[in-house]
């Protein structure tokens, strides 16, 4: 016990030692502190990125909610249904009914609209959704921050909170091209972050027509009662000659997107940040190899005195790691003070449109962001550590 | 430690130039003998080369012979193994370079305290040893000052202070003064005679100043010395 308090001793004071003169050598570990911090960046960024879509998508779907496609169709974009189909799903005896009777159900046509900004210079693709009546019952979460909904049978859109941030033509009273045609801005809406704040929504017979499609739909939501069986529903629908479509619930729908999503980031981003990382792992090696080899006389003068080759180690992964903290630190904080609930934008995968969503880094993504940091410092002070306690003392003190 | 005699018995010491090679040996000690009293101050000539610095290295335990016995107060340190070797340098030991190997990040007196870290002595009793240790060469009043604020013979005597503030019992000083001018170097050799005459250390000097040499109690010139010791084992072979 004695014994290893001694050694903590012997380690803390070199230690100290080392980060003493770690100033004077800041400029010549500044290529492995960039670099730990890059990766660090990397990995917070694919981090945040992935953990924001999961929430986003999470927030997305309802329970209750059955959304039906054509059979075969991944996304909405690629669905469509006719008007038939939607009275027969409608009629099922699990699906709750107003007071008048009459099926809650929300058929919507979902399209990529070519927005043509004035200057030209923010022309893309926006999703526009739309939408009847009784969509907003599928929509609890729903609040309008400004103005009004669309009026039926006018071309208006209603726009969603998080591409109005992004887009500043998007605002009430404006007018904008989609298409061919010009639409008003009648208002914006929130929806608790989830996708829907990335979309415009407009009255869907005039989608319909504007996008030549008849009185088809793309997709229907409906509500189900509680407790209702999917896989049994499945089977109803599926026996019905008249019907060809696909059935999923909503919730279920959007986790799965957020799934396809998160792994196409990680696929990208993790050989990206292993690759950096491993640049990182070389550069900080280096960067002590050179210390060490620089410091061999002061290594060597430790040694005569009587420090243990052990404590001298110690020192150094202990420099290692404070290099690595530097640069993990260097790479999290602007990520944290820039970037830190930034809405992001990324192609929604199957849509091919907008998707918008929160960059939220949290302390537990910066903390693995961190220990990933110190581990590269750690990993590549290893090596060095060994080298500085082999270190012969007799040549490392001969050449005066 | 019993006493402080510092004694080498048959001592082989050769280096091997290449790993893999036997023919490329260089050797530097050849069936070595010698014997250092307690409190004697030892002062240890010789042309470059002949190995005064290995010497040195052996005594103190920094490296061991390639056959032969280093006693060292009636103990054997060439079997201890590295941690011990590490330990017994920290308790018996004191070294000082020709470069003083200061610390530039740290003050005097903290370059003084170092070698306590290896001690069991709190914090206040480390100032205290270092405050004495510095007071004793000179340089209480430079205690706050870091070395690149000292001159060379201030610098060397913050190193003798690093060296004895563990009060150990042998110090060994590879050309103490090689760096340093007349003045100066004289002023150093004094403080060491006086560490010999006052503290009782026994101190084994290598250097290549014979006015420096004057300060030692005896003198051995390792050319002739080795001569002499063959000789010797020749005429012992002869009886
Ligand atoms: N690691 C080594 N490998 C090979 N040869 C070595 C090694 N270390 C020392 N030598 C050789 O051993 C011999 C003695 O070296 P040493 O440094 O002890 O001499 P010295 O008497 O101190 O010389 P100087 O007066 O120049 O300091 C030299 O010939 C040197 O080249
Ligand atoms: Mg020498």
């Amino acid at each position: 016990m004695k014994k290893l308090i001694l050694l903590l001793n012997q380690g803390c004071a070199l230690t100290w030692i080392n980060f003493k003169s770690f100033p004077h050598r800041i400029a010549s570990s500044s290529i492995s502190i960039l670099s730990i911090a890059c990766v660090a960046a990397v990995m917070l960024a694919v981090l945040a990125l992935t953990d924001g879509m999961v929430k986003t998508m999470a927030r997305t779907g309802l329970d209750n909610t059955l959304l039906v496609m054509r059979s075969g169709a991944v996304s909405e974009l690629q669905s469509v249904m006719f008007p038939v189909e939607v009275n027969i799903l409608a009629n099922h005896q699990q699906i709750i009914r107003d007071k008048n009777d009459r099926a809650i159900v929300s058929a919507e046509m979902f399209v990529n609209a070519e927005f043509k900004s004035k200057s030209g210079v923010n022309d893309q693709s926006l999703s526009l959704r739309g939408i009847n009546n009784n969509t907003y019952l599928f929509r609890p979460n729903f609040k309008l921050i400004e103005g009004a909904k669309f009026k039926t049978g006018l071309r208006q859109v209603l726009v969603g909170r998080s591409i109005a941030r992004k887009i500043p033509e998007l605002k009430i009273g404006s007018t904008i091209i989609l298409g061919d045609s010009s639409w008003l801005v009648s208002g914006i809406f929130s929806d608790n972050n989830s996708v829907f704040e990335s979309e415009l929504w407009a009255d869907i017979g005039i989608v319909q027509s504007d996008y030549q499609r008849g009185n088809t739909v793309q997709s229907v939501r409906l509500a189900m009662h509680d407790g209702t069986n999917i896989n049994k529903l499945n089977e109803v629908f599926e026996a019905d000659p008249r019907l060809n479509v696909r059935i999923i619930e909503e919730k279920v729908f959007f986790a799965q997107q957020a799934q396809d999503l998160t792994r196409l980031i990680r696929w990208i981003g993790s050989p990206v940040a292993l690759i950096m990382a491993f640049g990182a792992l070389i550069a900080a090696l280096n960067t002590m190899y050179a210390a060490i080899s620089s410091r061999s006389k002061e290594i060597a003068t430790h040694k005569t005195i009587g420090f243990t080759p052990f404590a001298i180690s110690i020192s150094i992964l202990s420099e290692a790691m404070l290099l690595a903290c530097i640069g993990g630190l260097l790479g999290v904080l602007p990520l944290y003070l820039f970037l830190n609930d930034v809405t992001a934008a990324t192609q929604n995968a199957n849509s091919l449109s907008q998707m918008m969503f929160n960059f939220k880094i949290t302390p537990f993504l910066m903390a693995q962001a961190m220990l990933l940091s110190v581990s590269i410092g750690l990993i590549g002070g290893v090596l060095p550590a060994i080298k500085a306690m082999r270190l012969p003392v007799t040549l490392a003190l001969r050449d005066n | 430690m019993m006493n402080n005699n510092i004694e080498l018995k048959a001592i082989n010491k050769t280096y091997q130039k290449s790993k893999n090679s036997t023919d490329n040996q260089v050797v530097v000690h050849d069936n070595f003998n010698l014997k250092i009293n307690s409190g004697e101050f030892v002062a240890l000539m010789g042309p470059s080369g002949m190995g005064k610095s290995t010497l040195l290295h052996l005594i103190g335990g920094l490296d061991k012979p390639t056959s032969g016995q280093v006693i060292i107060g009636g103990e054997q340190i060439n079997n201890l193994n590295e941690s011990q070797l590490t330990r017994w340098r920290a308790d018996n030991i004191g070294f000082v370079f020709q470069s003083h190997h200061l610390l530039p990040v740290l003050t005097a007196q903290a370059n003084v305290e170092l070698p306590l870290a290896l001690t069991h002595l709190n914090k206040s009793q480390r100032k205290h040893h270092a405050a004495t240790a510095l007071s004793l060469v000179s340089m209480a009043d430079r205690a706050k000052h870091f070395p690149k604020e000292l001159s060379g013979g201030q610098e060397q005597r913050v190193a003798i202070a690093r060296a004895i503030v563990s009060d150990p019992k042998i110090l060994l000083c590879d050309e103490p003064t090689g760096n340093l001018d007349r003045k100066t170097a004289d002023e150093i050799l004094s403080l060491l005679a006086k560490l010999n005459k006052e503290y009782g250390k026994t101190i084994v000097m290598v250097t290549h100043d014979l006015k420096a040499a004057e300060y030692a109690s005896k003198v051995i010139n390792l050319e002739t010395y080795t001569y002499d010791l063959k000789a010797h084992n020749v005429q012992e072979a002869r009886l």
